[in-house]
């Protein structure tokens, strides 16, 4: 026992008979991270620490591990996992005629300094944060400045900023940014969206307050200490040791928070503006722009009185000017100062306990601060007039604090593999999975925040052991042994994420925009007349990755939807995996995947003079491998076989061959060798 | 350790996802098996009931339904107006009273129904002039006076309907029926939406949320094309089956190569279940077989697609198909029963459904469906007994007490329960939670609604969260 305060909580936890589990032994989770020494290899056949762990779990079921990869598998599993995306015809070539031993250290190292890795890890994260481009109140009002948040995510993970400040930064980054360099600015104050995107109810500004900082408090705790803090709202904690004061010590730092306002119904019906969106320059920057831009408002406010005095009015002119003024106010920011969804500074003050999580029942007054059962928990020592949340951002990175280390490692590894090490990977309460290989967390863990919280470091570390480049193949006896693979005798085949396989789709027709950010094409202010009974909703069409497509909160995308994208509205651990047919008629039927599949043909027919190499080609870009002597022959019956039917059809013979070759691609797009990754 | 869960798969290689987690959440106490057992025995479990995952499973004990349509009548319809008469409303019309509202405490003058009400059938339940038709079916219907949530807003009233969550987002009562019961039809969605408009919270309303994504509901929008993507693309027939049969050979290869992997199956096999629903739902959508007495008496007009006529006789079509739920939704978050202006903005809304709803009963009734088919008709709140405003003939939005119904299979027909105090502003005697709605239908279909739960996130979830009660007074 090392530290006696969750001994005690869990102690009168017990007590109350609401935990039988883990009664007389401290929760894992809590406990400070001791790292451990990688177990010995009595073979000698493997040096890397990961094996080692793993392996040592195996032996004590006397299960082995399978055959490795194929490289051809390697390279496609590497590609998607880093980097969302198949590899190209000619990337698959080079790594396979790469004969060198470090081959795949080599593509590894590639992958992470592409800047396609940023944009798949991101999305990881923003599932986490529960990313949406709308604010989801009741009319699902647009935020066209969320995407700073988006851009901040891809960049942090692009140029591997230090997991604990990625962390500061979406907690505290419009404090830090006051005193960091000027170049930083913008993007440390962007960082903030991870609260200022906080679920948004009702169809006023700040309605159900309590709720939307209930979103804050659940998301903080889930996405960086893997803790429920939710429940703790209207009671203590039914499991975990986290109390009603706990929650409340913290709404106190989120209620003391100036959080911006993206407009709502009553932008319409009360003639309200946008409000409380941070600028992207310091204050002082900011200032004189603000000056000028309220003389402005000033002057067309006077030009409306004088107006409205004269006789006759001047009808059309007052009109104009009228809307003029309320466009330009309803940004609730000048146009020549861009903004962020962020938050600042508000009013400081300790929040009382409401008593049946019911605002109008106030209960004690709670000091701000963190769950106390943690380190370094309890009140915290927050300096004048700050709402705590530079304290609190302290407070989550402290060497002594186990969960966000913990709960991070486990993200990446789940990012490799699927699936966790806790298999609950926002939750590592005693509710929460136990650690399948617990001292390998530890070890994985530590190792982050000694290599100075490097996401990448420990990517590679991850990525260039043995278990990850196992073969996803069955293993009879190992199957039978351990079914689930807990173990990792195997790779885990998946199902490409919603993302991956419209990215996939895009990559493998040669249609996909690589180019970065833009802002989505939303209606300017003089449109926002949205309401709860007419809400917002579009679908942009874009050939961008799908981190850029917008997304809202009320209305899901439709191919998102379809193919299990993330919730938007809650924070997101791990993606669903569902088998419909609707998704099989988007395959069958979708005039958007038949378009793909006709640009697929169009690339496949200008690979190459011979049907031996375009079949060559074509699943080399579908599928990254190079096809079987069978596979071609029966390519070749099925070519044969459409182009007669087309004939019979009196098919126009100069279009026949795009016809012939759109029905291959579409087969090989449709294939579950497609969508799934060995 | 106990494989119990897996030893209790009935013969026919389907599971008893219920009796999988029952036994789950007894060992979860005793820590016998981790969660990541159980995680892979369900996977293992989805995996071995292939494509079939829909197929029917055993209810808890014997249902008194099989399916399910929920009628939702969208903006909150007034209880004072339709099945709750209120005598004092009359008398004290004009009165100023303290009135509640979402914000702030006003005086408002109290509002008297400007519709007739009178007993209808041979159990004499008061029913208002709005809904002529549906009241020849008094003696099926069940209303209940006693509703209540605490939230006026419709966007999260319309959630906590659906999924007894007005906050957190959590599946929906049908998703939680597919869940738990499957459906009897492989080439249809086991719960189907008819919704023209978004409903308030959107397709929130009808997710699936922690529950497998299978179990969501499908939203088929009334019109010319109600499933995306149902037409094939225009090409010779010829090419369709030889792309059919070079898709399949391209997927059983690669499944060979990998064996042991039931997802790669059921993949290939929701191709098949697609194929199947490009033939038989254009059947279900086409009404051209339908006896024009039919058509006359829920009042579908040629060429009409969009009515809720339309989409009541689809309901009916859908559930006669084997489809496990299927939902109405009259219209979307604008133009609904929001009368705040005037009541008389009722009459409209009620004329779109009456007939329809009229109809679906007694053709339901004429088949036999419905002594296996529960309807419920229900909307997010009611509304206030005193004016929206000072000299308005429109009412509020009001939670306290509002009216739901139940009919058909195991319903306790023409009787009206719970009471509301004179003006129905309270609940006077049994009132009626959302959660206890909901364990209800739960009910009627064979399920303990506290034994139907999910996993998820460390908790064992379930739609009534953690209380509920049997309305038993409204069991035939």
């Amino acid at each position: 026992m090392r530290n006696a305060a969750p001994l005690l909580l869990l102690s009168l936890l017990c007590a109350r008979g609401t935990n039988t589990v883990s009664c007389g032994e401290p929760h894992w989770a809590f406990q400070p991270i001791v790292k451990p020494e990688p177990p010995p290899d009595p073979s000698g056949t493997s040096a890397h620490p990961v094996d080692r762990f793993i392996l040592a779990k195996l032996r004590e079921r006397s299960i082995s591990q399978g055959a490795p990869a194929d490289k051809a598998a390697l390279c496609r599993r590497a590609y998607f996992g880093l980097t969302g995306l198949p590899p190209s015809p000619g990337e698959l070539d080079a790594f396979l005629t790469d004969t060198s031993s470090d081959a795949f250290p080599h593509l590894v190292d590639s992958l992470l300094a592409s800047p396609r890795f940023g944009e798949r890890w991101a999305r990881r994260w923003l599932d986490v944060a529960r990313y949406a481009d709308t604010a989801g109140d009741n009319a699902d009002f647009p935020v066209p400045e969320a995407r700073l948040y988006r851009d901040y995510v891809i960049a942090a993970f692009n140029s591997d900023k230090p997991f604990d400040a990625f962390v500061r930064e979406q907690v505290a980054g419009d404090i830090l940014a006051r005193e960091g360099p000027r170049e930083k600015y913008a993007e440390s104050v962007a960082a903030t969206g991870f609260l200022a995107l906080s679920r948004r109810y009702g169809t006023g500004p700040y309605e159900l307050w309590h709720l939307t900082l209930e979103d804050s408090i659940e998301t903080i705790g889930r996405a960086f200490l893997g803790l429920t803090l939710r429940c703790a709202r209207c009671h203590d904690h039914k499991y975990d040791p986290v109390t009603m004061r706990d929650y409340y010590a913290l709404y106190g730092i989120l209620a003391s928070t100036r959080f911006p306002w993206a407009g709502s119904e009553e932008v319409q019906s009360k003639g309200l503006c946008r409000m409380k969106f941070p600028p992207l320059v310091p204050t002082a920057e900011a200032a004189p722009v603000l000056q000028a831009f309220e003389k402005r408002l000033e002057s067309l406010r006077s030009d409306i009185a004088r107006m409205e005095k004269e006789t006759p009015k001047p009808e059309e002119m007052l009109k104009a000017t009228r809307a003029e003024l309320r466009n330009l106010e309803k940004p609730g920011l000048p146009p020549d100062l861009a903004g962020a969804y962020a938050v600042d500074e508000g009013d400081p003050a300790d929040a009382a306990v409401q008593l049946q999580g019911e605002p109008g029942h106030p209960g004690p007054v709670i000091p701000r601060g963190a769950p106390a059962f943690l380190p370094g928990g309890g009140p915290l020592a927050i300096a004048m007039g700050s709402s705590g949340r530079r304290e609190l951002a302290e407070w989550l990175t402290r060497p002594d604090q186990p969960l966000v280390a913990r709960v991070e490692a486990n993200r990446i590894w789940q990012g490799l593999f699927g699936k966790g090490i806790v298999s609950t990977a926002s939750n590592f309460g005693l509710r929460g999975e136990p650690p399948t290989h617990p001292e390998l967390l530890d070890w994985l863990a530590a190792e982050l925040v000694d290599g100075g919280w490097s996401v990448k470091r420990i990517i590679r570390l991850i990525a260039t052991s043995r278990t990850y480049c196992l073969s996803s193949a069955e293993v009879p006896v190992a199957s039978a042994a351990d079914p689930a693979n807990a173990l990792y005798w195997r790779f885990d085949r998946r199902r490409l994420e919603a993302e991956e396989l419209r990215d996939a789709v895009l990559a493998t027709s040669g249609s996909l925009d690589l180019t970065p950010s833009s802002p989505h094409p939303f209606p300017g202010p003089e449109k926002w007349t949205w309401t709860q009974h007419a809400p917002f909703k579009e679908v942009y069409a874009s050939p961008r990755r799908s981190i850029y497509v917008m997304t809202q909160r009320i209305q899901r995308h439709p191919f998102l939807a379809l193919f299990d994208g993330p919730d938007t509205n809650a924070t997101t651990e791990s993606r669903r995996e569902s088998t419909v047919p609707l998704q099989a008629l988007y395959f069958l039927n979708d005039p958007t995947l038949d378009a793909e599949a006709r640009a697929f043909a169009k690339r496949v027919l200008a690979s190459s003079g011979d049907e031996r190499g375009r079949v060559k080609f074509a699943v080399s870009a579908a599928w990254a491998r190079e096809p079987r002597e069978a596979e071609i022959e029966r390519a070749a019956e099925f070519l044969q076989s459409c182009g007669a039917a087309l004939d019979a059809a009196g098919f126009d013979a100069a279009k026949k061959a795009e016809e012939v070759w759109t029905s291959y691609a579409r087969v090989l797009l449709a294939s579950n060798e497609f969508a799934y990754v060995d | 350790m106990s494989t119990e869960p897996i030893a209790s798969m009935p013969r026919a290689g389907r599971i008893h996802r219920r009796a999988l987690l029952r036994g789950a959440a007894g060992l979860a106490a005793g820590a016998a098996l981790g969660g990541l057992r159980l995680r892979s025995a369900l996977a293992l479990a989805a995996g071995a009931n292939g494509a079939a995952v829909h197929a029917p499973l055993p209810a808890h004990f014997p249902p008194r339904a099989t399916s399910l349509i929920m009628v939702y009548l969208t903006g909150g319809f007034s209880h004072l107006d339709t099945f709750d008469p209120k005598e004092r409303l009359k008398k004290d019309h004009g009165k100023i009273v303290a009135a509640e509202s979402l914000r702030e405490t006003s005086q408002m003058p109290i509002l008297a129904s400007p519709f007739e009400f009178r007993p209808r059938g041979r159990s004499g339940l008061i029913v208002s002039e709005l809904f002529p038709r549906l009241g020849d079916w008094a003696d099926d219907l069940c209303v209940i006076r006693t509703l209540h949530t605490d939230i006026v807003e419709h966007f999260q009233g319309t959630l906590a309907m659906h999924t007894g969550s007005a906050t957190v987002p959590l599946p929906s009562l049908g998703s939680w029926l597919s869940y738990g019961l499957g459906t009897y039809n492989p080439n249809l969605p086991p719960y189907v939406v008819l919704a023209e408009h978004l409903p308030y919270a959107g397709a929130q309303v009808w997710d699936s949320s922690f529950l497998p994504a299978e179990h969501q509901g499908v939203r088929i929008i009334p019109g010319e094309r109600p499933v995306a993507d149902l037409d094939p693309l225009p090409r010779p027939a010829t090419l369709r089956q030889l792309e059919e049969n070079m898709l399949r050979d391209v997927d059983r290869i690669h499944a060979s190569l990998r064996p042991g992997d039931g997802r790669l199956v059921a993949r290939s096999r929701s191709f098949d279940v697609a194929r199947g629903m490009m033939v038989e739902a254009p059947e279900v959508f086409d009404l051209s077989r339908e006896a024009p007495s039919t058509l006359e008496e829920y009042g579908v007009q040629r060429g009409d697609v969009k009515s809720v006529a339309w989409q009541c006789i689809i309901a009916r079509r859908l559930v006669e198909r084997g489809v496990r739920v299927v939902e109405v939704i009259d219209t979307g978050s604008h133009d609904n029963w929001d009368s705040h202006g005037n009541m008389q903005d009722h009459r409209p809304k009620a004329a779109r459904v009456d007939r329809a709803l009229g109809a679906l009963i007694g053709d339901l009734k004429r088949r036999g469906l419905l002594d296996a088919t529960l309807i419920m008709i229900a909307t997010e709140f009611g509304r206030t007994p005193w004016a929206n405003d000072a000299g308005g003939k429109g009412r509020n939005h009001w939670a306290k007490a509002f009216t739901c119904l139940l009919a058909g299979a195991g319903v306790r027909g023409g009787i009206a329960y719970g009471e509301t105090d004179e003006y129905g502003a309270t609940i006077a005697r049994n009132p009626v939670h959302v959660h206890d709605y909901h364990a209800t239908i739960l009910h009627l279909l064979g399920i303990e609604h506290t034994m139907l739960t999910y996993r998820y996130a460390g908790r064992d979830f379930r739609l009534t969260d953690v209380s509920g009660r049997v309305v038993t007074e409204v069991l035939a």
